[in-house]
């Protein structure tokens, strides 16, 4: 009799959470060869709300009834980005969520599966504002999005101009965030105006699923600040990391264009690991627990280069791939130790016979307060795979 | 009288020409018999001369390496053992255990198909030793690969610049090769387990006139090209006094194999220790590139303990053992697809060892600690553990042992990788 009972309990329990998850996987389903995220103001047809901010959102100002020269229709969205950080992260966006502020904890969003193709259309008011990425799906949550599609940089035009993104053969039977946007100070340091006009799902039998092949060389880690060449993020940081302090910007003597990275390591031992080090992942924070990375098949080697502040900062390594996880990099090549001049000098990581296929770490460098007991300071620039 | 003489004189000659051509006879036969001999030997010299090794890497046509073992294929399905028992550390020696627990372990492995065992060193009771190797050899078919630290862990850290200490470790070696290269078990020697992490100074450091006054960037090269230059040198000595065997490298990945291309020529196969979770990644091309030898996984293997979950997880350790193995025969002589360099491997290890977390404190040893000693975030399944610990070293054992005693040893209790590894391997066409 007791086991009844406790078994009725537990079905009681379990119910709604299977309720639940059945309900989730219910998105409504869509029908038609169009689904429109935004057409107009207040048209009928928008199924998407622009109520996601993200990063400095303070930063962010949006006009959704912009009256002058859309697209289409009557109105396209202004967004005015200030770049001023005032949540001090660097990067500001905007997702399209259903229902609105839906982060995935409510059951919203659409089946949108049988649709190939996302379009927009975009101009900048000046011309050259980056978006760094345009994002559809990808939140996260109790109701988790069933996929996460980015495309990016884009470097936007003063005139309006399409853009596509390839949807086939993705899982799109729960999308709530139908469409994103995401850019930073450092690639519009004086801030960005900038317009989207019918953004809409399409079905177009005509795409092909994407093949994504191996990048044309030279390839850059990093070019300059805000460059739309750069293609990883120095996002990890290892070890000692409140030991570290980077400035991918330093306009101190960079070794060409216009800034280099300056990183200063006090050798404190704030985490008390006694060793630091950075890595530039795709995508950031990526430590091969997600699909990303590059197919860097072409590349024979890595080079960039390299400077102490006083000369005989020692680096015990400088490494490419080398991130282990579920999607873990396919191969890693290293030089080190390497003792800096005062001098910019250049340094190659030897890749003939490596498979570079797919690289998610594409730049790292470590070294341990033994080797520098008063900290370093040091500078690098033009990383690159060739 | 006539008759009578005649009669004789016959018999005379009859008896002249019998012992004439019994003669003739005899000396035909001894000749016949002479160079019937004569070729026998011949032969049998030209047999003994030509013959090839007991154990012997061939390369096919198409470049791929394989193993054979008395002219037959052989594909390494081994495993590292060494069945300390609950409450031994470090110092547990297989060659002194009165418990002989060789005769259970040889019976569970036979039954999976294991048909070779990686030991780390020799024993200082050699005769318990080689009775070890004969009992898993003629008892349950399975062969013996035996190794030596090459006083990697010895203390003060081994210089291998110095005359003094190759000279020691060098006889301990060739000791080593003569005591046991007679034992019908005996499958190669490996020399060293991941001495090349010296070299940077991480582990184990030593010091040598010639780096140290070298660049900072070049001493680890030049420490590499001493070390390398050394393990040849005991390899050309194995190989004089034991054609039988041959020997192998071991190496902590592919760390510092191109400098072994050039100072390593006489050894005969590369042992590479590597912990990367479901994938072996470019190893089987990188090495053919760096260092054209076949390749053996001396070391490879996934632990039993989920730090995530803090609970074990026998499912957990299955799946990145059935990817690792997959890779291995994919990569071998013997399949069809694969760089064709890799001859097999030896999972680490046979039975969990409860010694491993914490080494120095023997109380410890009698408690299986589920504290994990470093990170690897190839084995994702666990790797949100706390500061990512994940790896657990007293879990690695595809059969894990319990304190309860079956008879003098403790009792055994085959993990899911054990039957896993039953059904994946006797779907292998070299057995």
């Amino acid at each position: 009799m007791a086991k009844k009972w406790i078994a009725s309990l537990c079905l009681l329990l379990v119910l709604p959470l299977w309720v639940n998850a059945q309900e989730a996987k219910a998105a409504k389903k869509v029908e038609g060869k169009q689904f429109s995220v935004y057409s107009d103001k207040n048209s009928p047809d928008n199924h998407y709300i622009p109520s996601g901010w993200m990063g400095d959102y303070g930063d962010i100002k949006i006009n959704d009834e912009f009256a002058n020269s859309p697209h289409s229709g009557s109105s396209c969205i202004q967004f005015i980005y200030s770049a001023k950080k005032s949540n001090n992260q660097g990067w500001a966006g905007t997702y399209w969520q259903n229902p609105a502020n839906n982060w995935g904890s409510k059951n919203g969003g659409f089946d949108l599966t049988g649709m190939t193709k996302l379009t927009f259309w975009a101009r900048g008011a000046k011309g050259g504002e980056v978006v760094d990425k345009v994002i559809i799906g990808g939140i996260k949550g109790v109701y988790a999005d069933s996929d996460e599609i980015e495309m990016g940089p884009i470097v936007l035009g003063s005139d309006w101009q399409q853009y596509t993104v390839n949807l086939s053969e993705k899982n799109l039977s729960y999308i709530s965030g139908g469409f994103g946007w995401v850019m930073n100070a450092d690639s519009n340091a004086e801030g960005a105006e900038f317009y989207f006009d019918d953004i809409k799902y399409e079905f177009d039998p005509a795409i092909k699923p994407e093949v994504k092949g191996a990048e044309k060389m030279p390839f850059y880690v990093y070019l300059d600040k805000g460059s739309v060449s750069n293609h990883y993020i120095p996002s990890g940081w290892m070890g000692d990391y409140g030991d570290i302090k980077i400035d991918i910007g330093s306009v101190e003597d960079p070794y060409m264009g216009n800034g280099c990275i300056k990183i200063a390591y006090s050798g404190k031992g704030a985490q008390g690991a006694r060793w630091a080090g950075i890595y530039w992942q795709n995508p950031a924070n990526n430590w091969g627990d997600k699909k990303g990375g590059y197919d860097l098949s072409n590349a024979t080697r890595l080079t960039f280069w390299a400077r102490g502040a006083k000369g005989g900062e020692r680096i015990e390594e400088f490494k490419a791939g080398g991130l282990f996880g579920e999607y873990s990099d396919t191969d890693v090549a290293a030089v080190g130790p390497v003792i800096l001049t005062k001098d910019w000098k250049q340094y190659t990581v030897d890749l003939k016979g490596k498979d570079f296929s797919s690289i998610i770490g594409g730049f790292c460098w470590a070294t341990n307060v033994d080797v520098n007991p008063e900290g370093a300071t040091f500078y690098l620039d033009e990383i690159r795979y060739e | 009288m006539r008759l009578g003489t005649n009669k004789h004189k016959y018999h005379k000659i009859k008896h002249h020409w019998l012992r004439r051509q019994n003669l003739r006879f005899n000396l035909r036969f001894w000749r016949f018999t002479i160079f019937v001999l004569l070729i026998i030997g011949v032969s049998w010299w030209v047999i003994f001369l030509c013959r090839e090794p007991e154990v012997k890497v061939k390369k096919t046509k198409d470049s791929r390496f394989q193993l054979f073992v008395e002219g037959r294929p052989y594909f390494i399905k081994g495993v590292c053992y060494n069945p300390a028992p609950v409450g031994e550390g470090y110092d547990y020696d297989l060659g002194l255990d009165k418990f002989e627990p060789w005769d259970l372990d040889g019976k569970l492995m036979r039954e999976i198909g294991v048909n070779t065992v990686r030991l780390y060193r020799d024993s200082v009771n050699p005769s318990g030793l080689k009775k070890a190797i004969r009992v898993l050899y003629e008892k349950y078919g399975i062969r013996t690969a035996l190794g030596h630290w090459l006083g990697f862990w010895e203390y003060p850290q081994p210089c291998y610049s110095s005359v003094e200490f190759r000279a020691r470790i060098k006889k301990e070696v060739i000791d080593m090769v003569k005591t046991y290269k007679d034992e019908k078990g005996i499958l190669c020697w490996i020399l060293g387990n991941e001495n090349n992490y010296s070299f940077s100074g991480r582990v184990n450091p030593w010091s040598c006139p010639e780096a140290d006054k070298a660049e900072v960037s070049e001493r680890a090269n030049i420490r590499a090209k001493i070390y390398y230059s050394f393990v040849n040198e005991i390899a050309r000595e194995i190989h004089k006094i034991d054609p039988e065997h041959p020997v192998v490298l071991g190496n902590g990945e592919l760390g510092f194999l191109d400098v072994a291309d050039k100072f390593s020529p006489d050894v005969d196969i590369v042992g590479v220790l590597m912990y990367r979770g479901k994938t072996f990644g470019n190893i089987f091309n990188g090495l053919k590139k760096m260092f054209d030898k076949p390749l053996v996984l001396i070391e490879f293997g996934a632990d039993s303990y989920n730090s995530f979950k803090k609970a074990e997880d026998e499912g957990m350790q299955s799946f990145f053992l059935e990817s690792q193995w997959k890779e291995i025969f994919k990569n071998s002589g013997f399949g069809k697809e694969g760089a064709g360099n890799c001859l097999g491997g030896f999972i680490f290890e046979w039975n969990d060892e409860w010694w491993k977390h914490n080494t120095d404190n023997p109380e410890n040893w009698k408690v299986h600690d589920t504290e994990a000693g470093w990170s690897q975030g190839a084995y994702y399944l666990d790797n949100k553990a706390e500061n990512n610990l994940n790896m657990n070293e007293e879990w690695f054992g595809i059969v894990s042992i319990l304190k309860q005693k079956e008879g003098d040893l403790n009792k055994r209790l085959p993990r899911a990788a054990y039957h896993m590894l039953k059904k994946l391997w006797k779907n292998y066409p070299v057995k």
